[in-house]
């Protein structure tokens, strides 16, 4: 460090005369004169990094885990305390976690299934369409509320210092909680409902497929978290884009309409949410065990959108805190 | 750490929190119209006018402030609406970072803020628990810590209502009792404490005196410098995001109230007299980090340049 403020000077006392002389009216003086013969008088305090430790500074991503998994009590806290804040002045209260995701299946029920005739080709059309809305539900909640995490939890980022990727995590973590009513009612209507679906040990698989699902979901919920922050204009964008997803995740239509246009079964199938949905109607209607190129896929969507949006979140930690 | 009874003026106090050569930029929207017509680009003018945006301009909120504080002390920080006091306290706690310097300290400082709202929909009580795991205890720890923050806070039964239903007293009598449950050994209160009423303001004196007394460090800020001179052991004095004076409480507090009364009766002269004797007999701190290794005893021979005689040394920490 020394060497670079000498070879800095040396230049100074290349260049010409006169930038010399303001070099030494203006600099000099302020730094090396005043400091030696002390014009104002001046202490020196000196402070060892062994037992003082920069505060703010983003810690190695180790230590980070470690933190975060200290913080599981708070993040499990807050997670259950949005859930039953959310609905809190309702009059049916917790019942619309249930409620909600029903209506919405009536509708695409009726307007897909029934009005555009989209059922046709599809056995079991009422078990197929509520899984797919159900499980999409639980992943616009969480990359919606995960991209707005930063901006709503700004109370708690100024007034405690806490791994700030506690927040987006929490989202996930409410989402979870949410699922999980939702899910109870999802079984409820698959058994009920007249159609018949094939019970198999396949089914046992399902778990798997929701794990799948909630890593894929939280590292992009990470991942979105970060670029919201620095960009508020994306919230803006999200709700579209998750709309134009939907529509791509074949969540209440076949895929087999697209049958002619090959590039688009492509896209589609390499679509993360299509593979969950996929994946979870095969052990849940048709007692199929998924295929191997599903879980690879879906395997590998998860894990590097899992590593990639907690690296992405974790570079900026230092961030999150401005005005 | 382990001394337990310091006196205020120990000079064997261990060093707390170290502040160096912080300076704080801000890139702001505004919509003063000169700094709208100084742009004379028609291009960019249309796209702000389309668009609804105002133009940025720079505010420097802090510039080059160093200083140490001990185990101890209690610090008072004064100066005008706009001085950089608050932003001062949130570098300190590390929720927001200097564009230049850095501030090292010996444990997490706990910042009581008065924007701090938790989580509104709450009660009290369910905020009480979720601060205390948010500041890192255990579920056991933050149980055992509810009666003791509910009797500071001495909120009565409106503990059990959703906290955006408080008062801001209440409000911050709460978000106090709060912070102070972890027993922070650097406590950071943001005029906190100006909006609770006579009886609060007897228990958090005495709950601040005891944290003082287990050798942390408090930094409080406030307006009214008479709360500074009464609680303080010492006080810097800021203005415009320059340190104006650093010393014990009732000289910085007697100046800083001379000034601000001399501006309050449209006595500029006076007031600038006032800030200038300051300047002139302040003493000029520079933080030297030494950067330990391994041991905690050890440091090292090769000590890198202070601060003040390279600043180009900053970025390779």
């Amino acid at each position: 460090m020394e060497t670079v403020a000498h070879t800095i000077r040396l230049r100074c006392g290349a260049m010409t005369h006169e930038a010399d002389v303001q070099q030494g009216a203006e600099t000099r003086p302020a730094d090396l004169y005043a400091e030696l013969f002390g014009k104002q008088a001046s202490t020196l305090e000196v402070v060892s990094t062994g037992r003082l430790s920069q505060v703010g500074a983003r810690p190695p991503i180790r230590t980070y885990l470690a933190q975060l998994w200290k913080r599981r009590h708070f993040l499990w806290a807050e997670a259950r305390a949005k859930v039953t804040s959310g609905t809190r002045e309702t009059l049916l209260g917790q019942a619309w976690l249930v409620i909600n995701p029903m209506l919405n299946g009536l509708a695409y029920y009726l307007i897909f299934g029934l009005v555009l005739g989209a059922r046709e080709g599809i056995s079991n059309f009422l078990g197929y369409l509520i899984i797919g809305v159900f499980l999409f539900q639980f992943t616009t909640q969480c990359v919606t509320g995960g991209a707005k995490s930063i901006a709503s939890g700004r109370n708690l980022i100024r007034a405690f210092t806490f791994p700030r990727a506690s927040l987006p995590i929490s989202v996930v973590l409410r989402g979870i909680l949410n699922l999980a009513p939702t899910l109870g009612a999802m079984f409820v209507l698959i058994l009920l409902l007249p159609e018949q679906e094939h019970w198999t040990a396949a089914a046992g698989l399902f778990p798997a497929v929701l794990v799948l699902q909630v890593l894929f979901t939280t590292g992009l919920a990470l991942l979105l978290a970060r670029a919201a922050a620095a960009l508020p204009d994306l919230n803006q964008l999200i709700g579209v884009l998750m709309r134009f997803w939907l529509y791509g995740s074949a969540v209440f239509f076949s895929i087999e309409r697209f049958e002619n246009y090959p590039w688009i079964v492509g896209i589609m199938e390499a679509n993360p949410m299509y593979m969950v949905l996929d994946a979870a109607r095969d052990t849940l209607l048709y007692g199929v065990v998924p295929a191997t190129s599903t879980w690879v896929g879906l395997g590998a969507w998860s894990v590097g959108m899992l590593v990639v949006g907690f690296l992405v979140f974790w570079r900026a930690e230092e961030s999150y805190g401005r005005l | 750490m382990v001394v337990s009874d310091l006196a205020i003026a120990d000079p064997f106090a261990q060093a707390t929190v170290a502040v160096q050569d912080v300076s704080v930029r801000y890139r702001v929207p505004s919509t003063d119209a000169a700094e709208r017509r100084r742009r004379a680009n028609p291009l960019v003018k249309a796209a702000r006018t389309v668009l609804g945006n105002d133009p940025k301009v720079t505010v420097r909120a802090l510039s080059g402030i160093s200083f140490v504080a001990k185990s101890g002390e209690q610090i008072g920080l004064v100066g005008q609406n706009g001085s950089g006091k608050s932003t001062l306290l949130r570098i300190i706690a590390g929720l927001e970072n200097p564009a230049k310097g850095r501030v090292l300290a010996e444990s997490t400082p706990v910042l009581i803020g008065v924007n701090a709202a938790l989580v509104p929909d709450l009660s009290g009580e369910e905020n009480i628990r979720l601060g205390c795991l948010a500041m890192g205890l255990t579920p056991a720890q933050a149980e055992a810590a509810v009666p003791e923050v509910k009797e500071l806070a001495g909120l009565g039964k409106s503990i059990y209502l959703p906290m955006k239903t408080y008062s801001s007293g209440m409000g911050a009598r709460l978000r106090f009792a709060i912070a102070t449950a972890s027993n922070p050994h650097i406590l950071l209160i943001d005029e906190a404490l100006a909006t609770g009423d006579a009886a609060f303001k007897e228990r958090s004196e005495a709950r601040m005196q005891g944290l003082r007394k287990s050798a942390g460090t408090v930094f409080l800020v406030s307006h009214a410098a008479q709360t500074i001179e009464e609680t303080c052991t010492r006080a810097i004095w800021l203005n415009h995001g320059r340190l104006v004076l650093d010393g014990p409480a009732e000289d910085v507090a007697l100046r800083y109230r001379k000034w601000a009364w001399a501006i309050a009766k449209d006595k500029p002269d006076e007031a600038k007299q006032i800030i200038e004797t300051a300047f002139s007999e302040r003493e000029q701190t520079t933080v030297r980090v030494e950067e330990a290794r391994s041991s905690r005893r050890y440091t090292s021979r090769h000590v890198r340049p202070s601060s003040a005689s390279s600043r180009r040394s900053q970025g390779g920490q």
